[in-house]
């Protein structure tokens, strides 16, 4: 009833509308980020670390760059657009018309679901000529692509809908989640950073989803992949209780 | 007359902003179905929030709304859907070309899409947005802007239109062709709730007037009695004496 309904079904092609049409500036650059990181990393500096956990270093951090990617994607895009609507008040559209705020909510967490997980296949498919990807697990790579996207971005619904200002929607990006994506485990092995950090990079809830992520695309995690799942489904729960919450709730929405 | 139930039905509303100011100390109002009603007062005097509340843009402290007898809060799917508005701010969606604006504003309503493809054509053409329909609204001119605002107002066919100050910044010539369209509205029977600043026109235009000030409604009647109990031969003769002032002459 939700899924199918008319305008729940606007408002989401409306947001995949949004990211396409101007996909020079949503799908390109980021795409292009990665293939940077790819070379950078990988090509260049992965000459000197061949290999990780016995896997060639490419392969090694292509599963966390698709990630990252994905990750960028999707709360950038839920951010931004109920931020822009925000702003420019062609929200006040949406908050009169029949729809719910649930389903108001869910539209722009999946539509930023998405674009990152167009962002995340494009990894990949940009990977290709650089390493001869094969998935093992494609099914639970799926799985956690879907729930890492849907919880960043709920967590950019809500934080679109929060902010009063631009600087809290680059707060989120560069000082919350570009930080937590680095420490993430994307580029190295758990196991190679001293006691405390590794202790405290369990606290990074990127880690788990980067660490589930390459478990299923190579085999090889530094944590058992199947409770990290658990975690996920819990963080994309909480967040997207949070963006229901913020465009119910959020500052100069209702007043 | 009695047993009809109005288009709009507004209870002792009130409203406080966050910043402790009070907008709507108690609001009543009715709005038989068919009126052409018009809200008036100086700015700050509670028009578009009273607007938003029926809404629900802004969320009443206490007070009742109900529109053709839903709940305007419990019933808020039937309730919105039988209301259209034309805000005062232009808040057009700006990735959207001008037909994609009254289309998606159809889906928002539920409206199928084959039905909403033969509105959009039909708005389009009345309000001479034919050659524009592939533009993005962010290129046009304000004056187009406010009659897509206008079209889309009307794109799921409601049963009450709110007009909030809808002719502003709008050029003469735009200015009497919406009325004229509003008019043909009306006699239709679609319910219009009108706020403007120009007291003329709300003369001309509205069967019933209130006058709102400082959250309350300090006067309501037809143009005819509130000029009969005022003892005044204009609106804005009564306007200005509602209001506290003194008329000139």
């Amino acid at each position: 009833m939700l899924l199918t309904n008319r305008p729940f079904r606007t408002l989401l092609s409306r947001e995949i509308l949004r990211f396409t049409r101007i996909w020079i500036q949503t799908i390109v650059p980021p795409l292009l980020t990665s293939l940077l990181y790819l070379v950078v990393f990988g090509v260049a500096l992965g000459t000197r670390i061949r290999e990780v956990d016995g896997v060639p270093y490419l392969e090694y951090i292509l599963p966390g760059v698709a990630l990252m990617s994905l990750i960028t994607g999707s709360h950038m895009n839920s951010s931004w657009s109920v931020f822009d609507a925000k702003r420019e008040r062609y929200i006040d559209e949406l908050l009169i018309s029949p729809m719910s705020d649930l389903q108001i909510a869910l539209a722009y967490s999946l539509g930023g679901t998405l674009r990152g997980l167009i962002m995340g296949l494009g990894v990949f498919v940009v990977g290709i000529p650089f390493v001869g990807v094969t998935v093992e697990h494609p099914g639970l790579l799926l799985l956690i692509g879907v729930l890492s996207s849907f919880t960043f971005a709920s967590l950019g619904t809500m934080v679109g809908a929060m902010a009063t200002r631009i600087d809290h929607i680059s707060f989120l990006t560069n000082v919350v989640i570009q930080p937590l994506a680095f420490l993430g485990g994307v580029f190295y092995s758990v196991e190679m950073l001293p006691g405390f950090l590794r202790v405290a990079t369990l606290f990074d809830p990127i880690f788990h989803m980067v660490d589930a992520a390459r478990y299923a695309t190579l085999r090889t995690s530094d944590l058992n992949p199947y409770p990290t799942l658990g975690v996920v489904f819990l963080l994309a729960a909480l967040a997207f209780a949070g963006a229901w919450w913020a465009i119910n709730r959020g500052p100069n929405l209702r007043y | 007359m009695e047993d009809i139930v109005p288009a709009l039905k507004v209870e002792d509303l009130r409203k406080t902003y966050s910043n402790g100011l009070l907008a709507l100390d108690g609001v009543s109002l009715e709005i038989q179905a068919g009126r052409f009603f018009g809200l008036l007062g100086p700015n700050g005097a509670g028009k578009t929030t009273l607007i938003n509340s029926v809404v629900s843009l802004a969320r009443p402290d206490s007070g009742r709304v109900e529109v053709f007898g839903r709940d305007a809060h419990r019933e808020f799917r039937e309730a919105r859907r039988m209301i259209g508005v034309s805000p005062q701010e232009l808040n057009l969606d700006k990735f959207l070309t001008v037909e994609e604006v009254l289309l998606y504003h159809a889906g928002y309503y539920g409206v199928e899409k084959r039905k909403a493809k033969e509105r959009a054509e039909e708005l389009l053409e009345r309000f001479g947005l034919v050659g524009k329909r592939k533009d993005r609204v962010n290129t046009l001119s304000g004056g187009m802007k406010r009659r897509i605002m206008f079209a889309r107002a009307l794109m799921h066919d409601p049963e009450v239109l709110f007009l909030d100050e809808p002719t502003a910044g709008v050029d003469i010539e735009l200015r009497y062709s919406l009325w004229e369209y509003i008019r043909e509205l009306n006699r239709g029977g679609l319910t219009i709730l009108l706020t403007t600043h120009y007291l003329e026109e709300a003369e001309e235009l509205c069967e019933e007037i209130a006058l709102i000030d400082d959250g309350r409604i300090a006067a309501q009647d037809t143009s005819a009695g509130l000029k009969a109990r005022y003892d005044a031969r204009s609106v804005e003769e009564v306007y200005l004496k509602v209001m506290g002032h003194v008329a000139d002459q």
